[in-house]
């Protein structure tokens, strides 16, 4: 799976201060650490990038690609400081993101063409984000239609289901694989991307890593092309690299309804298990879901 | 050819709590079917009617909820008879006067009111803290130790003072409520937490039960959920009865305070849909309402 660095995201105290006293150190600490620990990306959260739309964006593209040799994805909704952020780019960007949503379609989309870039679409629309898988697809359908109008092909395109905090709305973590698993049926060529870590938004920190990882494979089982992760989560990177070939195999199992005897386990294998049947909604959530 | 009704088969069984003692003692939950589906398996206890009192003079309690107990309601004890009286299964001692935002009463004093009320009736008790959750750990871990082998059902116990309550109850013979703000994922949280250190059989859930109007179909479905979770899906961590405490909650809302029949209705009203949701013991503070509902639960109406 492609892995795009997440670490360098506005909301981070010290990337925004960072950014507003164009200080260039936790910039370029960032940069190196997430391309050393085997990034394929970097994310270039701007935010809104309100006051300063031009200026900012391009000095972060540049600062990041002082120390990375990699190709960037500039995340914001506002289009003046993507297009800022693309125009900096050495390598093929990608746009991150367009969306269903009318002033996305009217202006993210058009830049894409623009400049070449991959594109992640999610499936956002005016009214929100979509309740159930049917209406995702039903987006997913109308908004890259629009876009292969314009002239971006399929292959071109990142399709972003929109994950929730499994914390917030289980039932929806688990038809986020299923939509996953539908998709070349649907759009043959598309790539596919998640913002990952936010399957465990508003669980204790100490226990967010288990959830992402486990999510990853379960998503990468169905063909996820690549998710916006955190890459200095080592043991992410490991197992997306094949290193932990027991763990993705408990996982595959448990997802296939064959998972072992937990007695059977070590308490790291059990605890994958455990957190498996969480993300499926087989076991009901709760912050204390590893201690039963 | 014959028609056959769809059955439903069930994996799991809530756990039976016993409040009280020896003959006096009442059990709850126990079933292993989703809320009166008597035809799909059994249903070993029907659910139980608590009427709440006060330990202290109610304030701001409308003048008809108040004349069903307007001779008893200085003194606690005669209270809890007089409730009882009107054919509830048990009493729900609430302790306002321990408040610090009120009376601020000392643990000392609760406890022993408690143990008045105890010794007066002929039914196990259901002992509420004021809801402060510092105060609650002195004052329920008073009564649990004044009260000791009674086997009260003592709560609320909170995420934040669950430890010192739990370790009085289960050291002097008592059960308790696990409460959670209307979530059923905090809910599950508690209830791990709980188990290790005492078994789903001393234990009862209060989701918190909001009134009808003011949010009633959150505490309905937490219960239901609650249910099939457990039920259904046995997950042993939602396996035990649940309390709802609704009574409070119906009768200071605007359309209780304006008339007596309409805090009936608002207070039936909920009562009935939170029983249909899979609660196995109610508190409700009109007596009329508690008829009612035995009515209702034993096939009268």
């Amino acid at each position: 799976m492609v892995l795009i660095g997440e670490s360098i995201h506005i909301i981070a105290q010290e990337v925004n201060d960072a950014v507003k006293e164009r200080n260039p150190k936790v910039i370029l600490d960032l940069a190196k650490a997430q391309a050393q620990a085997g990034a394929d990306y970097i994310d270039v959260n701007l935010g809104p990038a309100k006051r300063d739309p031009e200026e900012m964006p391009k000095w972060l593209a540049e600062t990041i690609q002082q120390v990375a040799d990699l190709p960037l994805s500039i995340d914001t909704l506002n289009p003046v400081a993507m297009e800022a952020g693309l125009k900096a780019c050495k390598k093929r960007p990608l746009l991150n993101s367009a969306s269903g949503r009318t002033d996305s379609k009217e202006l993210m989309l058009p830049l894409a063409k623009k400049y070449n870039t991959d594109v992640v679409i999610s499936v956002l629309t005016d009214k929100g984000c979509p309740p159930d898988v049917d209406s995702r697809i039903e987006s997913i359908m109308d908004t890259v239609a629009i876009a292969n109008e314009m002239g971006i092909p399929n292959e071109d395109i990142w399709v972003d289901p929109i994950i929730l905090p499994v914390s917030a709305d289980q039932k929806q973590v688990w038809e986020a694989v299923e939509f996953i698993g539908m998709l070349q049926d649907l759009l043959p060529g598309v790539k596919s991307t998640i913002g990952l870590s936010n399957v465990s938004n508003g669980t204790p920190e100490e226990l967010r890593g288990i959830l992402n990882r486990t999510y990853m494979v379960m998503l990468g089982r169905r063909g996820l092309y690549s998710a916006i992760a955190d890459v200095l989560d080592e043991e992410l990177v490991k197992l997306n690299k094949g290193e932990l070939p027991k763990i993705v195999d408990l996982i595959y199992k448990t997802m296939d309804g064959e998972a072992p005897d937990l007695g059977s386990l070590t308490k790291k294998e059990q605890d994958y298990v455990k957190t498996a049947k969480v993300l499926m909604g087989e076991t009901l959530y709760s912050h204390a879901w590893l201690e039963s | 050819m014959d028609y056959k009704a769809p059955l439903e088969t069930y994996t799991g069984k809530v756990a039976e709590v016993v409040i009280g003692k020896g003959d006096k003692a009442i059990k709850i939950g126990g079933e292993s079917v989703l809320p009166f589906h008597f035809f799909e398996g059994t249903i070993a206890n029907r659910p139980r009617l608590a009427l709440e009192m006060l330990d202290a003079e109610p304030e701001g309690w409308a003048q008809w909820l108040i004349a069903p107990y307007k001779d008893v309601t200085k003194d606690p004890a005669a209270w809890a008879k007089k409730a009882l009286g009107y054919g509830a299964d048990l009493v729900m001692l609430r302790l306002v006067s321990t408040d610090p935002g009120g009376a601020n009463a000392p643990a000392d004093k609760a406890a022993a009111a408690v143990k008045q009320v105890a010794a007066a009736i002929s039914t196990p008790l259901v002992v509420y803290g004021c809801g402060d959750e510092n105060k609650d750990i002195e004052v329920l871990t008073k009564v649990a130790e004044a009260c000791s082998g009674e086997g009260l059902l003592l709560g609320p116990v909170v995420k934040e003072n669950y430890e010192p309550i739990s370790k009085a109850a289960i050291e002097h013979g008592h059960s308790i409520v696990a409460q959670s703000p209307l979530d059923i994922n905090l809910e599950k949280e508690l209830n791990v937490k709980l188990l290790k250190s005492m078994p789903a059989n001393r234990i009862v859930i209060d989701p918190l039960s909001s009134a009808l109007g003011y949010g009633m179909e959150y505490s309905f479905t937490i219960m239901e959920r609650t249910k099939h979770i457990g039920v259904m899906f046995g997950d042993n961590t939602m396996q035990m009865p649940i309390i709802a405490d609704l009574g409070a909650e119906c009768w200071k809302t605007k359309q209780a305070k304006e008339s007596e029949k309409q805090g009936l209705l608002w207070e039936s009203i909920t009562a009935l849909s939170l029983l249909l949701a899979g609660a196995n013991l109610l508190v409700m503070r009109h007596p009329e309402t508690c008829k009612l509902m035995k009515e209702a639960i034993e096939g009268k109406i």
